[in-house]
């Protein structure tokens, strides 16, 4: 009765207001209030539109210039790149129709999709893709470093582009499937941060920094155009904003952390959708600390904590249990969620082993990096449990600049928690575990690891390749240069409406397969 | 008139010395800010080349005289993270927060100066000790928390303004106005307490003040007394706690810009601290310090336009 009472009220106020104001944004706002009501309608017109929050503003929109994943979650809309990946990892042509991959390895020609409009109006062909290559690898690029190994490419005809790399690369089909090595026309260059210039099925709109994105549906993309007309990012940087936005209608899609699920599990008109994510979660041992270099002290503190119990803690159980460096959506995956599972007792007989008995002597220092809650609280839980082994561990909170600059690349910490990011190959995930890797910032070394990944690099043959990757993934387990915790999984709450929002292995956003269903 | 010029050229002087304390700051905060842009797949030659564009490598003074000269010009340099003028990212963000600060002024100095009148004339009354008790409360109040309270119950609940995001004046006056309502009346809770307290304070002490046995005298009715004589003598404390109150709303937007969305100065200060976009924040904080001086040295100048018995002094 309360209830009707409110809505009721809800409602005659809500009029009251829309009549006196007699803008459209009043109406909107009365009728969103009443559950979503207005969503259904506009599910049945042919201009649909798609509201989503943005936490985070996009770093510009040249693919070329930013490592922001926030960037590439909207640019992936507006540009196209000549391989395109499958939510399953597998490759499929975009701007390339097919292609052929030489004997060696080392040679790849694409040939391209014809009759290709950019947004301003141009034909795509082979210029645009030398340029777009040249571009990737200037100086001003982010990524340029990643693109070196390409020292040849040429335009064969107008559709055929070649590309050579000096030394193998067995995952180069990769290199042109990710949002950075989008294709953009010749000749543009700055301007494309603010006014972006594809191929892609979204054109933008309008962007107002800090305030709102949005894309229009392509009319003239090449191929299958996307379902929704109008895409809004709302930039909104307060959860509790979006989730009250979300809640009165007015938002299709937010992303949510675990805390936050029951505002919304039981609502009528939402649905939660859990995605595995390409990247992982650990604490890393600096292997040059007296003590950490003992694997047997490294393996103590593995089985001293609970892990289950941390990431029911800290991501409220959302998260995938892992027991080495590799995530269990990406290829090749070998279980050790289970090794060196929790025992406090066997913890400590490990340690009187290594010369420690209950934990005596070993002084640790853990930075944190403040900019991530859930790095921050976890450290502190595992500090708790160290504590109940008899070790001394010191919390430091750093700001992220600090991280980078003083753990990450000098090294100076004993103990930090933080995350990684997969890519579509394996390798460059495992790569800092290379005694020379710039990357190695545990200091890990082992002679057998080196050779196996300066074998894979050669591997043509991909299960031969697995092998490898699951050989190194065995000695991680085991001698555990960091304490692995987690896959974790992104939440995200939709309209229930809403279909054909995918999950890929690199952090994009696939606008184009979006739709409102009945 | 040399008053005039002494006290702009006191302005110039604070304003010159918190860009220089800024700049020391920043520089002295640890953390490589060509790291923080390029993230942890950075190779050191890229480090190195960002650093360099960002102008990391000079010496201390010499980065804060180049900055200087160009600020004194009007050019306050790039944003790295937006790649535009600081001084049109300015100019973008300064409506929002400018509307927003005076829509609140235009809450909080009405009520805040009839209440306290009220206050004063009826002191001690039920009214009086209720006014005090809920500008304690709206002074001890946090606004980020009044804020997301408000969102939910009364954008959301009610329904009675938009949740959060700005409405551009060229959607209508009215749509815009009503999307900046909300944030406007929470940052005013926050200021009316100190406007209330200076008004009753002042209008007691106008009230025992000589003159005043002048009017009853004069058998003035209450009315005319306190407009005539009461306000006049009374408004040189209101007007200087105005002026403050519009400094700090306007330096303070930014936990309520982030908690509604708005895209305004504060929100661009706070972008420019977690992207550690340098000049853009140098830019930013000198401005915000210039536009608290200029209102100070206003309120200043019409204190005294007020209140004649200052000028000499």
């Amino acid at each position: 009765m309360k209830k009707f009472m409110l809505s009721t009220f809800t409602l005659t106020v809500g009029l009251v207001l829309a009549a006196c104001g007699d803008s459209e944004e009043n109406t909107g706002n009365a009728e969103s209030t009443e559950t979503n009501t207005a969503s259904e309608t506009a599910a049945s017109e042919a201009n649909q539109e798609l509201n989503w929050a943005l936490g985070v503003d996009p770093d510009g929109l040249d693919p070329h210039m930013t490592t922001a994943a926030s960037t590439f979650q909207v640019s992936n809309n507006i540009y196209d790149t000549l391989v395109k990946v499958t939510p399953e990892g597998e490759y499929v042509p975009g701007l390339a129709e097919n292609w052929d991959v030489s004997e060696d390895g080392q040679t790849i020609t694409f040939y391209l999709e014809e009759d290709v409009l950019f947004h301003d109006g141009s034909d795509f062909n082979a210029d645009d893709v030398v340029y777009s290559f040249e571009r990737l690898q200037s100086d001003s690029s982010a990524r340029s470093a990643d693109y070196a190994s390409l020292t040849e490419y040429e335009a064969l005809d107008d559709y055929t582009v070649e590309f050579y790399t000096e030394a193998l690369d067995v995952n180069l089909l990769g290199k042109f499937a990710y949002p950075w090595a989008a294709i953009v026309p010749e000749d543009a260059d700055d301007e494309l941060t603010n006014s972006p210039i594809g191929t892609g099925p979204y054109v933008l709109e309008n962007w107002v920094p800090q305030q709102e994105l949005s894309l229009t549906r392509y009319e003239d993309y090449w191929g299958e155009p996307a379902h929704i007309q109008t895409v809004n990012f709302q930039s909104m940087p307060d959860t509790t904003s979006q989730i009250t936005s979300m809640l009165a209608g007015e938002l299709d899609v937010i992303g949510i952390t675990g805390d936050l699920v029951d505002q919304f599990e039981g609502q009528e008109g939402f649905k939660i959708t859990e995605e595995p994510a390409n990247s992982l979660q650990l604490m890393a041992f600096n292997t040059d600390h007296e003590a950490l270099a003992d694997e047997r002290v490294r393996q103590a503190i593995t089985m001293a904590v609970d892990k289950d119990a941390l990431i029911n803690t800290v991501w409220y159980g959302y998260g995938d249990k892992i027991g080495s460096h590799y995530p269990p959506i990406l290829r090749g995956y070998v279980d050790h969620s289970e090794s060196l599972s929790y025992d406090p007792d066997a913890a400590l007989e490990l340690l009187e082993e290594a010369g420690y008995p209950n934990g005596e002597g070993i002084e640790l220092d853990m930075y944190l990096p403040s900019a991530y809650p859930a790095y921050v609280s976890a450290g502190q839980v595992i500090a708790d449990y160290l504590t109940d082994l008899g070790i001394t561990v010191s919390i430091h909170n750093v700001e992220w600049a600090v991280w980078l600059s003083d753990i990450y690349t000098a090294r100076n910490y004993d103990l930090t928690v933080t995350g990684h990011t997969g890519r579509l190959d394996p390798y460059t995930l495992l790569a800092r575990y290379h005694t020379d890797s710039p990357e190695n910032y545990m200091n890990y070394s082992n002679e057998q690891v080196d050779e196996l990944l300066e074998n894979v690099q050669v591997e043509q043959d991909e299960a031969a390749r697995d092998e490898i990757y699951a050989e190194i993934q065995n000695i991680l387990a085991e001698e555990v240069p960091g304490f692995y915790i987690q896959s974790p999984i992104g939440l995200r709450v939709t309209k229930d409406k809403l279909e054909g929002l995918e999950t890929y292995p690199i952090d994009i956003i696939e606008l184009k397969d979006v739709h409102f269903v009945e | 008139m040399q008053n005039v010029m002494k006290r702009l050229f006191n302005g110039l002087v604070v304003v010159l010395f918190i860009s220089l304390f800024t700049f020391l700051v920043i520089y002295w905060i640890p953390g490589d800010p060509a790291a923080i842009a390029l993230g942890t797949e950075a190779s050191p030659a890229q480090l190195a080349l960002v650093r360099e564009e960002m102008g990391l490598n000079d010496p201390f003074i010499v980065q804060y005289f180049n900055w200087l000269v160009q600020a004194l010009t009007g050019n306050l340099g790039n944003s790295f993270s937006f790649g535009e003028e600081v001084t049109i990212l300015i100019s973008q963000r300064l409506p929002v927060t400018f509307a927003l600060t005076i829509l609140s002024l235009l809450i909080s100095v009405p009520l805040g100066f009839v209440i306290g009148t009220l206050s004063a004339l009826y002191k001690d009354s039920w009214f009086d000790s209720l006014a005090r008790t809920l500008m304690q409360l709206g002074n001890a109040t946090p606004g980020f928390w009044l804020g997301l309270i408000a969102i939910y119950f009364i954008a959301y609940q009610l329904g009675w303004f938009p949740i959060a995001g700005f409405v551009p004046l060229s959607e209508g006056l009215w749509a815009s106005v009503h999307s900046l309502m909300l944030p406007a009346v929470i940052m005013s809770i926050g200021q009316v307490g100190s406007i209330i307290r200076i008004t009753r304070s002042s209008v007691l002490s106008a009230l025992q003040e000589e003159f005043m046995l002048n009017t009853q005298m004069n058998a003035l009715t209450k009315t005319k007394t306190l407009f005539k004589y009461v306000f006049r003598y009374a408004a040189t404390g209101p007007i200087t706690v105005i002026g403050n109150t519009a400094a700090a709303l306007f330096g303070g937007t930014i936990l309520i810009e982030e908690i509604f969305a708005l895209p305004g100065i504060g929100r661009l200060l706070m972008h420019s601290v977690t992207q550690r976009d340098l000049i853009l924040l140098q830019g930013v904080v000198i401005f915000i310090t210039t536009m608290v001086v200029v209102i100070n040295l206003l309120t200043d100048f019409l204190v005294d336009t007020v209140n004649p018995a200052r000028r000499s002094a």
